[in-house]
């Protein structure tokens, strides 16, 4: 790699993990809002086409304190963190805030941004999550009107179409250059780490989309193919809203797994589908909605003509995969409803899977490790021409 | 002359003698398929005069969970769905009722296969009938869609569901609040439609058309009862209450779900009749009432007993909730009999988890106001997410701005396992002390 290809992953690698850093100086030289964005379903492209810098929300790796005294512990580790950064004044950087989805944790924990920072807008329209139903079409075009108003009147600037599409073309290309690099992984390239990918993604979350281009063309213009080995190839599924810790991806390779593909939220959840730009642009945002969960199902939603088992088991024989683990991120209901029937049909294809629960504090590694280790034991005597991990460290 | 010592508790005699209405409807219920009636599994909103009128027999997943709670035969279906794989953090409602419903399902296979299982017949978690068809009308909570899309693949997708969905009343604009505003008349109009469309689904399944005398009739029925009920609770601002919350409790299932019709307006016009004669009278719904307290969180179906006798041997009252009082056609002069469907859609928005913090507030304030309530008790109910939400807000709130102290205990609406019953009675005595340390000061202050 080059040092400018060094310094354009270490601008994304500073951003991801100081957001407010980047957020700070974008203020400074753009001198326009910064709306804050909650996962999973926002189109982002709303707000960049006032000028705005759509951000979604990251996770902070502080301890929840404060949070703990405004929302109960039994939500998840995400919503409690937003509350949490809400009471300590660290999202005070944001001048709006904007959600479309109803899980009802999410709403308890922008509830509380709402009454906190009273005097920030917190706009929630309810993007329909029964995707059937002959009104939904209409209604969640609807909502994106209804997004559409409420962002011309937090940041004063009127939407344009042609607006739109210049930032709905940014948008796609970010997520088609994001999406090369997750094919080449599920291809058969290791040239970048589920760390490394985890940073694209999400420093693409916070950053202004044309700069992360660049950022990213830089970064891929001098990668050179690496061929995976042949340690045992793992899909990584699940974990919604926010990112799962980096030390869990090393702690699996280091087992010796390599990740081959996930569904994950940062990851290719996120960069999963583009909005058309045949269609008129609000047509078509409305319309990236439905095609989003036709593409990877996500069990926030209920369609009956899509199924995550299915994708699963087809993702599965597109990457090679041999097993899965499924992070859950502990409390999520959505996922604690779909994940017996995944299990089911892992186990009827034969599929070794782990399921590992995480939490906002705390990571027990060595539990974990000993049950990836069995896991991928399993996966090896199936195959005895395996690199065990030992052999990869001499 | 008996030694037993007299209980605290002095509950409606009206509520034990409508308690048979209860047992009926679920026995007509459990023969269902045996009598080859059309069954209809629902969650959510009382869409039970809909299903009525379209002469349905109707399955409320979460009553039936409530019901086998109550009674602590609730294990075999939590077990069921445990091993199916469902973790215990998911809601015991919907655990339990998926636990019921493989159970169920399994039973029938049998039954089909000319196998009889006594032991499969004696498990009431096992008797719900299969449904012809789901319907899905959940408010303010995002599982509750999740749930019914599950039943749905459980029973093997071909099961027809109908799902209407409720928007989430968040309140954007200036001019939104309870039962106003633009927000509020756009929902109501957007449900009402689903609610036809509901109508034409039902009207395929069941081949016939839709009665709609009948359901206005039903209607008309429910407006009354709920008219009367509310202004039973009213009557409760006396001092001392003569009918508690837990009162209100043991009423829910009546206007929530039982059938609609003039047996439904007599049991709570008794229950009104009983509540006037007790203010009358100077009886109070318990002994020697020394406080007044509000009680928000979903119920504890498991601990209905324990938790009456516990704050009525602790001279407490507690006289209203959210969840008795915000929700189960609250509003009936909505209701336009004529034409019920709006009405009946404004109440479907209206369920108490589907409000932003602000309108939840403003209603908790409002009845700490009428009922002159001296604090909050607030269940924390564990697998509930949407009644938990804003509860530490509203206890800030509630203490920030009227001064109302409150308390938290652990529990859950099904699942007995995360009941904190030493944590309860420890703060609450605390609390209950603090109460009168507030009084004494405000004596000495004014005199």
């Amino acid at each position: 790699m080059s040092k400018s290809s060094v310094e354009a992953f270490q601008v994304m690698k500073n951003v991801a993990q100081h957001p407010d850093d980047y957020l700070t100086q974008w203020k400074n030289r753009h001198q326009q809002p910064v709306i804050g964005i909650f996962p999973m379903n926002f189109p982002v492209e709303i707000i960049a086409a006032t000028g705005a810098l759509p951000v979604i929300i990251q996770d902070s790796r502080e301890p929840i304190s404060e949070g703990n005294t405004i929302l109960a512990e039994f939500y998840c580790g995400f919503t409690r963190s937003i509350a949490d950064q809400t009471m300590k004044g660290q999202l005070d950087i944001f001048d709006a805030f904007m959600n479309a989805d109803h899980c009802i944790q999410l709403l308890g924990a922008v509830d509380v941004v709402r009454e906190m920072l009273s005097d920030k807008p917190v706009y929630f329209e309810h993007l329909i999550a029964a995707m059937d139903d002959s009104w939904t079409k209409d209604q969640v075009q609807t909502k994106i009107h209804a997004f559409i108003a409420e962002a011309e009147r937090v940041t004063g600037t009127t939407i344009s179409d042609e607006a739109l599409t210049r930032c709905i073309e940014s948008n796609n290309k970010n997520r088609q250059l994001l999406r090369q690099v997750f094919e080449a992984r599920r291809n058969g390239d290791a040239q970048f780490s589920p760390g490394e990918l985890q940073t694209m993604i999400v420093s693409s979350m916070i950053m202004d989309k044309d700069e992360h281009t660049a950022l990213l063309e830089t970064v891929l213009a001098e990668a050179s193919t690496k061929p995976r080995d042949n340690r045992v190839r793992l899909h990584l599924s699940g974990h919604f809203c926010h990112a799962p810790r980096v030390e869990l991806f090393d702690l699996l390779e280091e087992c010796g797994a390599v990740i081959v593909d996930d569904d994950l939220y940062t990851g290719s959840r996120y960069i999963s589908t583009d909005v058309k730009e045949s269609l008129a642009p609000r047509a078509a945002l409305a319309d990236w909605y439905f095609a989003r969960n036709e593409n990877i199902p996500c069990p926030t939603r209920v369609q009956k003509t899509v199924n995550w088992d299915e994708y699963l088991i087809n993702a599965l024989e597109n990457s090679g995969a041999e097993g899965v683990i499924v992070l859950m991120a502990k409390f999520c209901e959505a996922h604690m409803f779909y994940y017996p029937e995944l299990r089911k049909a892992l186990e009827a294809n034969n599929i070794p899977h782990l399921l590992i629960e995480t939490e906002h504090e705390g990571m027990p590694e060595e539990t974990f490790r000993t049950r990836v280790e069995a896991m991928i034991e399993r996966i090896r005597r199936k195959s005895s021409s395996r690199t065990t991990a030992k052999e990869l460290a001499q | 002359m008996s030694n037993a010592k007299q209980s605290s508790v002095n509950r409606l005699k009206s509520n034990d003698a409508g308690r048979h209405l209860i047992s009926d409807y679920w026995d007509r219920i459990f023969t269902a398929n045996e009598r080859n009636a059309q069954v209809v599994w629902y969650n959510g909103a009382a869409l039970n005069p809909i299903f009525q009128a379209a002469g349905l027999e109707w399955a409320h997943g979460e009553a039936f969970a409530a019901r086998l709670s109550a009674q602590r035969l609730e294990k075999s279906a939590q077990l069921a769905a445990q091993e199916f794989g469902y973790v215990g953090e998911l809601c015991s409602y919907a655990r339990t009722h998926l636990g019921a419903a493989l159970l169920a399902k399994q039973a029938r296979e049998k039954f089909d296969k000319g196998i009889v299982d006594n032991a499969d017949r004696d498990d009431l978690a096992a008797r719900l009938p299969m449904p012809n068809f789901i319907v899905n009308c959940y408010a303010g909570c995002s599982t509750g869609q999740q749930w019914d899309d599950f039943t749905h693949r459980l029973l093997g997708k071909d099961i027809p569901i109908f799902n209407v969905s409720l928007p989430f009343l968040w309140g954007n604009r200036a001019d939104a609040g309870y039962l106003k505003g633009k927000e509020w008349e756009e929902a109501s109009d957007y449900v009402a439609d689903q609610l036809y469309k509901l109508i034409d689904f039902i009207e395929v399944q069941t081949g016939r058309p839709f009665d709609w005398e009948a359901l206005r009739e039903g209607m008309t029925h429910i407006k009354q009862a709920a008219e009367i009920r509310r202004e039973a609770m009213a009557m409760c601002a006396n001092m001392p209450a003569p009918a508690t919350f837990w009162d209100w409790i043991a009423s829910v299932a009546h206007i929530n779900f039982l059938p609609a019709g003039p047996e439904l307006v007599d049991y709570f016009s008794k229950i009104h009749e009983e509540v006037a004669q007790r203010i009358a009278s100077g009886e109070s719904a318990i002994k020697d009432e020394k406080y007044r307290l509000y009680f928000d969180g979903i119920m504890n179906w498991n601990k209905l007993g324990t938790l009456a006798k516990l704050f009525a041997e602790r001279k407490v009252a507690v006289v209203a909730g959210r969840y008795t009082h915000k929700p189960f056609w609250q509003e009936p002069q909505l209701i336009d009999t004529d034409d019920p469907i709006r009405g009946m859609a404004q109440h479907y928005l209206l369920c108490p988890t589907n409000h932003g913090f602000q309108t939840i507030k403003d209603f908790t304030k409002n009845d700490c106001e009428f009922y002159g309530l001296d604090g909050i008790v607030f269940h924390s109910t564990r697998t509930c997410r949407a009644f938990t939400g804003p509860q530490q807000m509203l206890a800030r709130a509630m203490k920030k701005e009227m001064g109302i102290p409150s308390i938290f205990f652990e529990g859950d609406v099904a699942d007995e396992s995360f009941y904190k019953g030493e944590l309860l009675e420890s703060r609450l005595e605390a609390m209950l002390e603090a109460i009168d340390v507030r009084r004494s000061r405000n004596f000495i202050a004014s005199n």
